[in-house]
Parts: structure tokens; C-alpha cells; sequence
């Protein structure tokens, strides 16, 4: 069901001080003028600015301001006369008793006419995310890389013709706004304040509800892309988005949010027995800069699904899908897409001994050396060539290596981790060797 | 429509001329209701709400019965209080007492004349209180803050307050009319162009070392310091306790919000830190390269009595911003230890932390190296 939102101000000319005077005694509806929506995506929060003009009397007005049936947090409500803002003062809001979703200012006008004002709240119901479709080239040497944004209005309020803005940042909340919305009174009461239970949806409505969703957004598809401008503001990005949205509660909208031609990418495959078992998992490398195209703005969280070109006539073959956090710019970027099958990597034991060992005073032992010998043997099955990323973990930190045959780039990660890079041309098969000594016992010390 | 009152409080004040000495069963009041004069509501206390009220009773000479009954208001009984402002000299509270099963006290008054008196009535009244709120807007180079105060009224206590005088910390008031139920929020500070100090904070102990491996990214938080101090134009009261919203200006005539916390009280002097949120653009990548066991020291049978260690961190931070950073670096080690070699200067905050100050140049990256050893590890 949709929720029909009944917005309106209403400015009630004071005649008397008592406060058992009509609330309303004028109602005018200035209509919204603009209205600016800067959506979160970490988390559920909108700040809306709307300007609206005022029809002020001189001497003391009231102001009412109503909400009901949407998911604004009143103790964010702020009115800011945009001009004569020193001939107008704003006395107070007031959230009057036995009403909800209402606020009344009271505002000093020494003016009387028409007043451009602008009313800030932060509400919750709105979101966007990002997700990107990725095409790599029939070499897998480059990557036409194509990002998106899906804006969802479930705030209960249709927001018609609004500038819309995204930001990409991780802010610091103390309250969720949905449950500051939902509060009985705007900042509780004094003592334990009531707590309103949350009403939670039911999960096959979710999903049927996600489902109409996609249908809807697959038919509001633009036929003309717009533009969006970035820049950085303190810890966060702000996205704007060209011209004005309209988007009716309950519906959700993608917008494109860049596309780039050609990304220079590299096939990483890495192997690390801890981390990801006895298989060999395939990243796609390239780094957030201007080098590979990139490099304006930071890249901000989300789900890619990569594509490869097959054949000509655009066929298309589906590689994989990597969820990556946010990029910053300058930031080395490694997509995971997942086990592989054709590139293998196979450490194997070729031999064991121990050797120095420590005896204590009673002939018992206490120190020894192990030596392991191991072969590394990396096949690269496909017709491309690829660059291998081995990690070896030693459980230890007193240890020494010695390395045999073309193991490419050796590079100590910390205490008890080592790093093998290596690249293979298609169709190669490399086996390097090392020898290692852990020592135990007292031969650690 | 007519203001409507659905819950009631009902203050009477009753004078009750002691005519027989001979006591009752049934109480007989005898209720005159003096208008209430001026009334305060002390908020300075967060703890607890005073209302001061004045009222003016007509006192007969000999022994007078004052009583003083509530509806539906939540007073605390012992902490009411009579005060008498005129001719405290020839009016004298001899006793009170409580009648049984109601909320209500009678005060008995000797008076040497008959005459007027203005009395001040003081009570803590429940339910009744202030918030304060913040909110800041700064600037884009985030140097300075426009920083507002707002005090929220909220009146729950069953009471109506018609032109009430409201005090604040410091006496600080203003005259406000608040009925029960009702919720006002006034703004009560307005400072433009306060300094601000920009932080941005990584505690080894609290933060994962090593980013790559998470799936989600690792926010270094970043804080703004405000001094309460007069250099800053605040400095002349404390700054109370509450929620602070921070927003900032985006260079096109409107704003973005930057974050929120809750600051506690800040007295003068001190300084406020209000988190905003996390950088993901400020990158650690703490690793241990070296921990060894040296001057290992037995018992009988191996057993080992007492070592050292031989131990190496080290960090490399990035800067992925286009503008320069202050990161302030918390590490902690353990015990009894000494520093080998350390190629940043720190301060040694207590026995087992250290802080390090570094100043991250726009778009750099910078490697802390510590080389220490734990000694006499049991």
C-alpha cells in the first residue's frame, strides 16, 4: 500500500499569548519550491532541504509543520529564513502535546510579505548502492568497467523533481533515525523513554516486494544518461546527480554512474593453504588511479559481475562476480571471482629430516632443528598468461629459507609468512624448490 | 478549539484557621486557592527539576493549617519546602504533617499578627526536564565550526507552566511557557567561526592490523577537538552533556551531514571530542616481522624460568586523501619492556602505552618501524 504523505505548513498570525488559542487560525500551502535529497549508504539517513516561501505578518507568526506517515526524525527539523535573517527571528519549535508528527515555530517577523525559507530534517527510508558490470577484453588485458547507482524511496513520501545526491562514507550515529521517527513524543520522556516496537516485515513479502522492485527499475531504464559529479568533502564523497528525480515511495531508480572504456587489468591468481584451502582462487588486479583510467574519484563499495567478450558479434561469456569494499583513490584493487580449476598450484613434501638436536642434563631432548624440502609446481592451463601469488605460513617465527629454480619475486609478508609472485606465460608449467628449517625448543631461542 | 487539559494537576492550597483544638476524624479542609505567583522551573541540576512558586496566603494571628494537596503530578514529598518571604520574623512553621492516603502535606504556621504573606513553595516535580543538542557547521576546509546550542524543554509532569521563569546553569533564564506534554526546543547558543581541530585516530588495540584481509574496510575514526576556552569564544560556561550533529558546508550553498556523537559535560578549560565517522582513505597496515625468544633463562628439566623477546612492529600508513593528516597512532605493549629502536618519536602515555604523532603529507605513505624487547617474561 502506498502511503499518501500530507505535507503542508500552515502559518497562523498570533493574536494573543495564551496558549489556549486556536492552533490555526490562517492556513496558507506555500508549495515546496526545490527540494535536495542527500542519501546515505551507510547508513539509513536522508538529509532533505526544501525551500519554501512564507507568507510572514509582522509581529508573531505560527508556523506548523506536519509529517504523518513518513520517517522524518523531528529533532532534526531546522527553518532558516533565507533572507532578513536578522529581521526574523525563530523563538522556538514546539512539538505540542496530544499531536504527533506536528511541529509549530514560533517565528518574530518584523517584516510582513514574502519570505524564502529553507527547512532542513534528516529522514530515513531513503538508499542507494552501487554495483558494476565488468567486460573484459578477449586477451583479459583490459576491462570495460561500467558503474552504476540504484536509488529506493521507501521514506513514504513521493519526492517529485528533487536534486539527488548520494554520499559515500562511513558516519558515526548514535540513533537510528527510523526509530527517532518513530518515537511518541520527538526526544522521548523524561525517564525510561517508551520503546515502540519495530514493525518487521515478513520475509516472502520482502522478496516478492525486491522482485517488483527490479521489474520496475528494469522499465524506468533512462533512455538519457546523465551525469554525475563527484568530489570529496571531509572523510566522505558526495555524488550529484545532473538535474532533478523524480521518485514516487516505493520505487527505485538506477542511474549510471560512470563508465570507463579500457581498464588495464592483470589475472592474479593466489594460493594460500590457510586462508582459502588447497585451491587456487582468481582476482582480477588493477589499481583506482589514472594509469588504468581511473583515478577521479574513489570507487565506492559494491558488487561486480565480469563478463568476457568470446567471439565477435558481442557474445558474451559470465566469468564470475566479486563483491569489493570501497576503493580509494590511488588503491590497489584485487576482485576476487572465486576458485579455479585451470591454473593449479601443488606444494608437495619431498623431504624431511631433523638434525641438531639438544640434550638437558638428564639426557632428555631439548632442542632440535626440522628441515622440509618442498616443490612448488604452477600450471598455467590457459591460453593467456597469468601472474601467481604464493603464500607459505611457517606456524613459527624461528626459521630459515633457501630458495632453488626460477621462484620469481620472493618477499617476507611479517613473522611467519612468505610470498612467492610469479608470472607464466599460457601454457607453462614452473616448479621451483625450497628448503626450510624451522628451529624448536631451545634451538629457537 | 478550546485547550483542553486531560491530565489534571491540581494544586490547592488551603488555609484552614484552627478554630477547635479538639481533633477530627474526617478532615475538614477549608480551601482558599490563592492565585500562584511567580514561578521557576531550576533546570541547572540534570538530576532533578526544583519549581519555586510564590504565593500569597492570608494568615489569621494564633495557629494557622496550611494545606497543600496534587493530582496526578509526581512530587517528591520530602523535598518540599515553605519559605516565608515576608515578616519571616513574626511567622513561624511549627510542624507538618502528612494526612494518610493522600497526596497532599499540611503546614502548621504561627503567626504573631493577621496579615499577608507571600510564601515561596519549592518542590522536586518529576517528568519535567531539559535536553541540550548541538549542532555544528563547518567549514570545507573543516578549520572552523558554527557552533548552536539548543535547549529542549519537555514537560511530561502532568503540570501546565503559564509564563514560567526557566533557569539554566549559571543563571542563565528566560521566560517560557511550557504545558504538560509538550516538547520545546529554543536555540540558546550561537557561536560563529569556533577553531576545530581534526583527528584522525588509530589504537592497535582496538583496530585490525591487517586490512587486506577483511571484506569490509577498515575506518580509521576521525574526531574534532573543540576547546571550551575563551580563544574559541566559548569558555564561559560548561558545555552540558548531549547529542551533537555535525554538519558541513559543500561549497554549493547547502550542506552534507557529517556525523554524530554525544558529548559528555565539557567544563571550561576542556576540551570536547566529538567522532564523526571513519576515513577510509587513511590506510594501516600493522605487522609483526620479528618475535623471538632471547636470554632464556632455565630451571631443572628445561622448564623455562624467565625470557626475553626480541620483537618488531611495523606499520605502514597510507594516505589515499588529497590533503594532509594528522594521525595520532595508540600502540601498547605489554610488561616491562625497552625500546631497541624506533624510527618515529612517541610519548609513553602510561607504563604499557605509547602515542605517536604523524603528520600524513597529501598523498603519502609512511612506514613506523619499533624494534623492543619484553624482558623478564615469566
Amino acid at each position: 500500500m502506498r502511503h499518501k504523505l500530507i505535507f503542508f505548513a500552515t502559518i497562523a498570525v498570533l493574536l494573543g499569548h495564551s496558549l489556549a488559542l486556536a492552533k490555526v487560525d490562517l492556513v496558507i500551502l506555500p508549495k515546496r519550491d526545490t527540494v535536495q535529497l542527500t542519501i546515505y549508504n551507510s547508513a539509513d539517513l536522508t538529509l532533505v532541504r526544501e525551500s519554501r516561501a512564507l507568507t510572514l505578518k509582522k509581529g508573531l507568526n505560527r508556523l506548523q509543520f506536519s509529517w504523518a506517515n513518513t520517517l522524518i526524525d523531528p529533532t532534526s527539523l531546522e527553518m532558516l529564513p533565507k533572507m532578513y535573517g536578522d529581521r526574523i527571528d525563530i523563538q522556538d519549535l514546539a512539538f505540542p502535546p496530544r499531536v504527533r508528527n506536528l511541529g509549530l515555530w514560533h517565528v518574530q517577523s518584523q517584516i510582513s510579505g514574502n519570505v524564502p525559507v529553507e527547512i532542513t530534517y534528516l529522514t530515513s527510508g531513503l538508499s542507494w548502492r552501487a554495483f558494476y558490470m565488468g567486460t573484459l577484453s578477449k586477451d583479459e588485458k583490459t576491462m570495460h568497467l561500467k558503474g552504476y547507482v540504484r536509488v529506493t524511496n521507501k521514506s513514504g513520501e513521493d519526492y517529485e523533481n528533487a536534486q539527488v545526491r548520494m554520499i559515500v562514507g562511513k558516519i558515526n550515529l548514535i540513533d537510528q533515525i527510523a526509530d527517532l521517527a518513530r518515537r511518541q513524543y520527538p526526544y522521548g520522556r523524561p525517564g525510561p523513554p517508551p520503546v515502540v516496537p519495530r514493525v518487521k516485515l515478513d520475509r516472502v513479502a520482502v522478496r516478492a516486494e525486491a522482485k517488483r522492485e527490479l521489474e520496475r527499475a528494469e522499465k524506468i531504464m533512462m533512455a538519457k544518461p546523465k551525469e554525475i559529479r563527484k568530489e570529496g568533502l571531509s572523510e566522505y564523497f558526495l555524488y550529484t546527480i545532473e538535474g532533478t528525480e523524480t521518485i514516487p515511495h516505493g520505487w527505485s531508480k538506477r542511474l549510471p554512474s560512470f563508465a570507463v572504456e579500457q581498464v588495464p587489468v592483470v589475472n592474479l591468481y593466489k594460493y594460500e593453504e590457510e586462508r582459502y584451502g588447497n585451491q587456487v582462487l582468481r582476482f582480477l588486479s588493477f589499481k583506482n588511479d589514472k594509469t588504468h583510467n581511473l583515478g577521479e574519484t574513489p570507487v565506492p563499495g559494491g558488487v561486480l559481475k565480469v563478463y568476457r567478450n568470446v567471439v565477435e558479434g558481442a557474445h558474451l561469456s559470465y566469468e564470475g562476480q566479486s563483491r569489493f569494499k570501497y576503493i580509494p583513490v590511488n588503491e590497489d584493487v584485487e576482485l576476487n571471482l572465486g576458485t579455479v580449476a585451470n591454473v593449479i598450484v601443488k606444494p608437495t613434501l619431498m623431504d624431511y629430516k631433523t638434525d641438531r638436536y639438544l640434550f638437558g642434563n638428564k639426557g632428555n631432548i631439548s632442542g632440535w632443528d626440522e628441515i622440509r624440502e618442498f616443490e612448488i609446481e604452477i600450471k598455467n592451463t590457459r591460453d593467456l598468461p597469468i601472474k601467481v601469488e604464493i603464500r607459505r605460513n611457517f606456524k613459527t617465527s624461528s626459521w630459515e629459507i633457501k630458495k632453488f629454480g626460477n621462484f620469481g619475486l620472493y618477499e617476507k609478508v611479517d613473522l611467519d609468512t612468505v610470498k612467492f609472485t610469479l608470472n607464466l606465460v599460457a601454457h607453462e608449467t614452473r616448479k621451483f624448490r625450497y628448503v626450510l628449517t624451522t628451529h624448536h625448543e631451545r634451538r629457537a631461542h | 478549539m478550546k485547550w483542553k487539559r486531560t491530565i489534571y494537576s491540581l494544586f490547592t492550597l488551603s488555609v484552614i484557621f484552627l478554630l477547635l483544638a479538639t481533633p477530627v476524624y474526617a478532615r475538614i479542609k477549608l480551601v482558599a486557592l490563592p492565585e500562584r505567583g511567580k514561578t521557576i522551573i531550576r533546570l541547572d541540576n540534570p538530576q532533578a527539576t526544583l519549581i519555586e512558586e510564590e504565593r500569597v496566603l492570608t494568615l489569621q494571628k494564633g495557629l494557622n493549617k496550611v494545606d497543600f494537596s496534587w493530582k496526578d503530578v509526581s512530587i517528591d514529598v520530602d523535598s518540599i519546602r515553605l519559605s516565608v518571604l515576608t515578616h519571616p520574623d513574626k511567622v513561624i512553621l511549627l510542624n507538618v504533617s502528612y494526612p494518610p492516603n493522600e497526596a497532599a502535606l499540611v503546614w502548621e504556621i504561627n503567626s504573631e499578627d493577621a496579615f499577608e504573606v507571600t510564601v515561596r513553595i519549592s518542590y522536586l516535580l518529576s517528568f519535567i526536564d531539559r535536553l541540550i543538542t548541538y549542532k555544528g557547521l563547518v567549514d570545507m576546509e573543516e578549520t572552523r565550526m558554527n557552533l548552536k546550542s539548543f535547549l529542549v524543554l519537555r514537560n511530561f509532569s502532568g503540570e501546565d507552566f503559564e509564563s514560567a521563569s526557566v533557569l539554566l546553569d549559571e543563571g542563565q533564564s528566560f521566560e517560557k511557557s511550557i504545558s504538560h506534554g509538550e516538547t520545546k526546543q529554543l536555540l540558546f547558543l550561537n557561536k560563529a567561526e569556533v577553531p576545530i581541530e581534526k583527528r584522525w585516530t588509530f589504537d592497535a588495540r582496538k583496530l585490525p592490523w591487517d586490512p587486506e584481509k577483511l571484506e569490509t574496510n577498515v575506518g580509521i575514526p576521525v574526531t574534532y577537538r573543540i576547546k571550551n576556552v575563551k580563544e574559541t569564544g566559548l569558555g564561559s560556561s560548561v558545555l552540558s552533556e548531549g547529542k551533537v550533529r555535525v554538519f558541513q558546508e559543500d561549497g554549493q550553498k547547502s550542506t552534507i551531514f557529517l556525523g554524530e556523537d554525544f558529548t559528555k559535560l565539557i567544563p571550561v578549560g576542556e576540551k570536547m571530542e566529538i567522532y564523526i565517522g571513519d576515513s577510509r582513505d587513511i590506510v594501516v597496515t600493522q605487522r609483526k616481522m620479528r618475535e623471538e625468544r632471547i636470554n632464556v633463562r632455565y630451571k631443572r628439566k628445561n622448564r623455562i624460568v624467565l625470557y626475553d623477546t626480541d620483537e618488531m612492529i611495523k606499520a605502514s600508513i597510507e594516505n589515499f586523501k588529497e590533503k594532509p593528516a594528522m594521525l595520532t597512532m595508540i600502540q601498547h605493549i605489554p610488561g616491562q619492556w625497552d625500546m631497541e629502536e624506533c624510527n618515529m618519536d612517541y610519548k609513553r602515555v602510561d607504563a604499557y602505552t605509547l602515542e605517536f604523532e604523524i603528520a600524513l603529507p597529501a598523498h603519502s605513505k609512511r612506514e613506523l618501524t619499533m624494534h623492543y624487547h619484553r624482558r623478564n617474561v615469566r
